[in-house]
């Protein structure tokens, strides 16, 4: 009856907005996945994206003096509806939100077209921050293989070469944001001297890994980085637990760091970590306010437990982002009411000090970072975090990517990119800034 | 000629040198073909009776499993939740015959099999309104299935068998001869194969039509939840459970769809099989995930000599 309640109430917010689209207001779709075998990944992040934007409709009528119309069209994560969900929503929107890196492989040419900025935080092609080949693109603050990086940083105890040798697994799901790391790890192999196994699951697997983990205890790789997404992150944790291995040996990406997914094997899985760039923290100022105007008034589709949990403060963090860059935008060009091109200016000048973290009221869950005509990513570092039996605690400083080792790849990549998709327009005047 | 020692040599050596572990290899990939054989027996049911391939089988696992976890979850003890579930499942064989089988009698094959798509898509939706989209933990301990694991030093190795595995496999087990008794032994039983081998001859002697897709829709549904406890078990219980369907299709067509026999050793000829290529061939030679596809080419192989599947009817039509 409590989803019932929510969902009619969900149901009745996107009639409205629907309808409020063609209204006066910045209008910003978001590719949600509530539905299908990835729905138990999406909803958290897509509820803390929405309570956020809900909140600075009622608390300040919306951003700038105009109100937000935050609509999700649904995805259920995939890529066809993806695509069809931006045709559909491309002609008003200020951005588009894929929530896939399959999504955003697809729509990354049309936006050079249809001029609308893409904003894909913590996923997509890593290569995008190379603002001067992807001038509609913004993955901030960090990219996978920021993510990547940081991993090898945490199972190496911040010396590489200590990995010289060592077999390394990565998990990873038969998709293009499963395989988006392994250039830059196999690059980290060649250059350090660590074996790289790959490890594919593919979708219909995702629940019976069996084959996988007999794989893993065969093979005896030192370290197991899991790329996964929705289901296959539960499957995958609960054949570690039955196969015994080391967790504190078991290492995922931030999408793999999710609490419903821990919670199956509980106590069994104390000790694994995921690397991360936002941080749950319940005593937030931010927290307070959405309580207030977004929880305690009935508009939220969360329940009291997601609050607390990391996907839905990623979910807040997103939309803080995207918030951020439309007010830089909205002072940029001395409007309120932005469209999609000024918003990329937005994005591209994005400052987020510890000052300002600290005005927005999100202390403790984000770590500085700016971007820049050039750099559309930030770079922001993350941390490791770690499940403690019953929740994901902060388990190390923050930790920073090696840019030194990944910006030639990023460099080398996104110009096969352009040269595979040429004519391609780059962004000349990012040399200059 | 290394490529052909990788193929017909090395494999084999492997499975020489690790015994222990092709023990392994073989038990997980029989835990795997019993739980493809659940599902399949599903399809195979509601088509023997009435030659409708249910699209929603897949779902009906994971509405049942939502069910059961969520009636747990509004306060009910385990066991009186999952007699509960059972009810909710009659009561949606009741419904489809009412709503949709019934108005649709003496309609093809393929109007049937669409509307079994449009229950598919009511089950999906329902259930995100009812359960949401959330992943659960399945109620296995409270349902008294045993947690933890045995373990064996065959050959001086290690085999590790999951106690929850073998819940399964004799679970399996147990409810298949139960329904090859019901369905031989038992007066409605033999209604039910009556009315798959002549729709208009079983009526003509008094078999009641509506009731008996009520109690195969009924049969489906209890080895929908049974399917939904032995996966979600696994992996938890959420709508990625409706992906599993996908895996009984290569076991019908390699075991044939009329079959419970077929639905059982097609299960787990594939399980056994599947695991094996993906072990010693997929893996070092292909890189692995060859699940994905290895039991579709290993059907398409048996259906280019047996079009009906190991065990299904071979339809013979005069022209």
């Amino acid at each position: 009856m409590k989803h019932f309640t929510k969902l009619a109430l969900a149901g009745a917010l996107a009639t409205v907005t629907a309808g409020a689209a063609m209204a006066e207001g910045l209008y910003l779709p978001n590719l949600s996945y509530r539905t299908g075998p990835f729905a138990a990944t999406g909803i958290p992040l897509m509820n803390g994206q929405r309570d956020y934007m809900e909140m600075l409709n009622a608390r300040d009528g919306g951003i700038g003096g105009v109100p937000v119309i935050f609509e999700e069209c649904e995805t259920g994560y995939s890529t066809e509806k993806g695509v069809e969900c931006y045709e559909r929503t491309k002609g008003e929107a200020l951005v588009t939100q894929p929530w896939s890196t399959g999504i955003t492989l697809q729509v990354l040419p049309q936006t050079n077209v249809d001029q609308i900025p893409i904003l894909a935080p913590g996923y997509g092609f890593s290569p995008m921050s190379d603002g001067k080949t992807f001038q509609w693109a913004f993955n901030p603050p960090a990219s996978y293989w920021d993510g990547m990086s940081m991993v090898l940083q945490a199972i190496s105890g911040g010396d590489l070469s200590s990995l010289s040798g060592k077999k390394i697994a990565h998990l990873h799901l038969d998709h293009p944001y499963g395989k988006e790391p392994l250039p830059l790890l196999e690059a980290m192999g060649e250059a350090h001297g660590f074996e790289v196994l790959p490890i594919p699951v593919g979708i219909s697997e995702m629940q019976n890994q069996s084959a996988q983990w007999l794989q893993i205890r065969r093979e005896r790789p030192d370290f197991v980085i899991m790329w996964g997404w929705g289901a296959m992150n539960a499957g995958a944790i609960t054949e570690a637990v039955k196969t015994r291995y080391p967790m504190d040996q078991f290492v995922g990406v931030w999408w793999s760091g999710h609490t419903d997914d821990l919670q199956l094997v509980g106590e069994e899985g104390a000790g694994y970590r995921a690397i991360s760039w936002s941080l749950p923290n319940a005593d937030a100022p931010v927290m307070a306010d959405i309580r207030e105007h977004v929880v305690d008034t009935g508009k939220t589709l969360a329940s009291d437990e997601e609050l607390g949990e990391v996907f839905y403060g990623r979910g807040i963090i997103i939309s803080a982002i995207l918030a951020e860059g439309i007010r830089v935008a909205q002072e940029m060009h001395g409007t309120a009411e932005i469209t999609a091109p000024q918003l990329r200016d937005g994005l591209a000048n994005l400052n987020f000090t510890a000052e300002r973290i600290e005005e927005l009221g999100l202390s403790g869950m984000m770590a500085p970072f700016s971007t820049s005509c050039a750099n559309h990513t930030g770079h922001s570092g993350g941390w490791m975090i770690e499940w403690d039996g019953t929740q994901f605690v902060q388990a190390s400083e923050l930790l920073q990517a090696d840019r030194d080792a990944i910006e030639p790849l990023e460099a080398e990549k996104a110009a096969e990119y352009a040269a595979a998709n040429a004519p391609w327009p780059m962004n000349e005047a990012c040399e200059a800034s | 000629m290394e490529i052909l020692g990788s193929i017909f040599i090395d494999p084999f050596v492997d499975m020489v040198a690790a015994p222990d572990f092709l023990l392994q290899v073989l038990w997980e990939g029989l835990v795997s073909g019993v739980l493809y054989a659940l599902i399949a027996l599903g399809f195979v049911l509601i088509f023997r009776s009435s030659r409708i391939f249910n699209f929603a089988q897949g779902i009906m696992v994971v509405f049942a499993a939502l069910t059961l976890v969520g009636l747990h979850a509004a306060g009910l003890p385990a066991w009186v939740a999952f007699i509960a579930t059972l009810g909710v499942m009659f009561l949606l064989a009741v419904g489809i015959e009412r709503v949709v089988l019934r108005p649709l009698v003496n309609q093809p094959d393929i109007i049937l099999f669409m509307a079994t798509i449009g229950i598919t898509l009511f089950l999906v939706g329902g259930g995100e309104i009812i359960f949401g989209g959330e992943n659960k933990v399945m109620i296995s301990d409270e349902l008294g299935i045993p947690d933890g694991s045995l373990e064996f030093n065959p050959w001086d190795g290690f085999l590790l068998i999951e106690a929850r595995d073998v819940t399964v496999v004799f679970g399996a087990v147990v409810m298949v001869a139960a329904l090859l008794a019901f369905l031989n032994y038992s007066r409605m039983g033999r209604a039910i194969r009556a009315l798959g081998d002549d729709h208009q001859a079983a009526l003509s002697v008094g078999i009641s039509l509506t009731t008996i897709w009520v109690l195969v829709w009924f049969l489906a549904g209890i080895i929908a939840l049974m399917t939904g406890i032995a996966w979600g078990s696994r992996a938890g219980v959420s709508f990625a459970l409706e992906i599993i369907a996908l895996k009984a299709l290569p076991v019908l067509m390699l075991g044939g769809l009329e079959s419970i026999t077929g639905a059982i050793v097609g299960g787990i000829a594939i399980g056994l099989l599947e695991k094996l290529f993906e072990i010693y061939w997929g893996q070092p030679l292909l890189g692995g995930s060859t699940e994905a596809w290895f039991a579709y080419v290993l059907a398409l192989v048996v259906l280019l000599f047996r079009p009906q599947g190991l065990f299904g009817e071979k339809i013979i039509e005069r022209v």
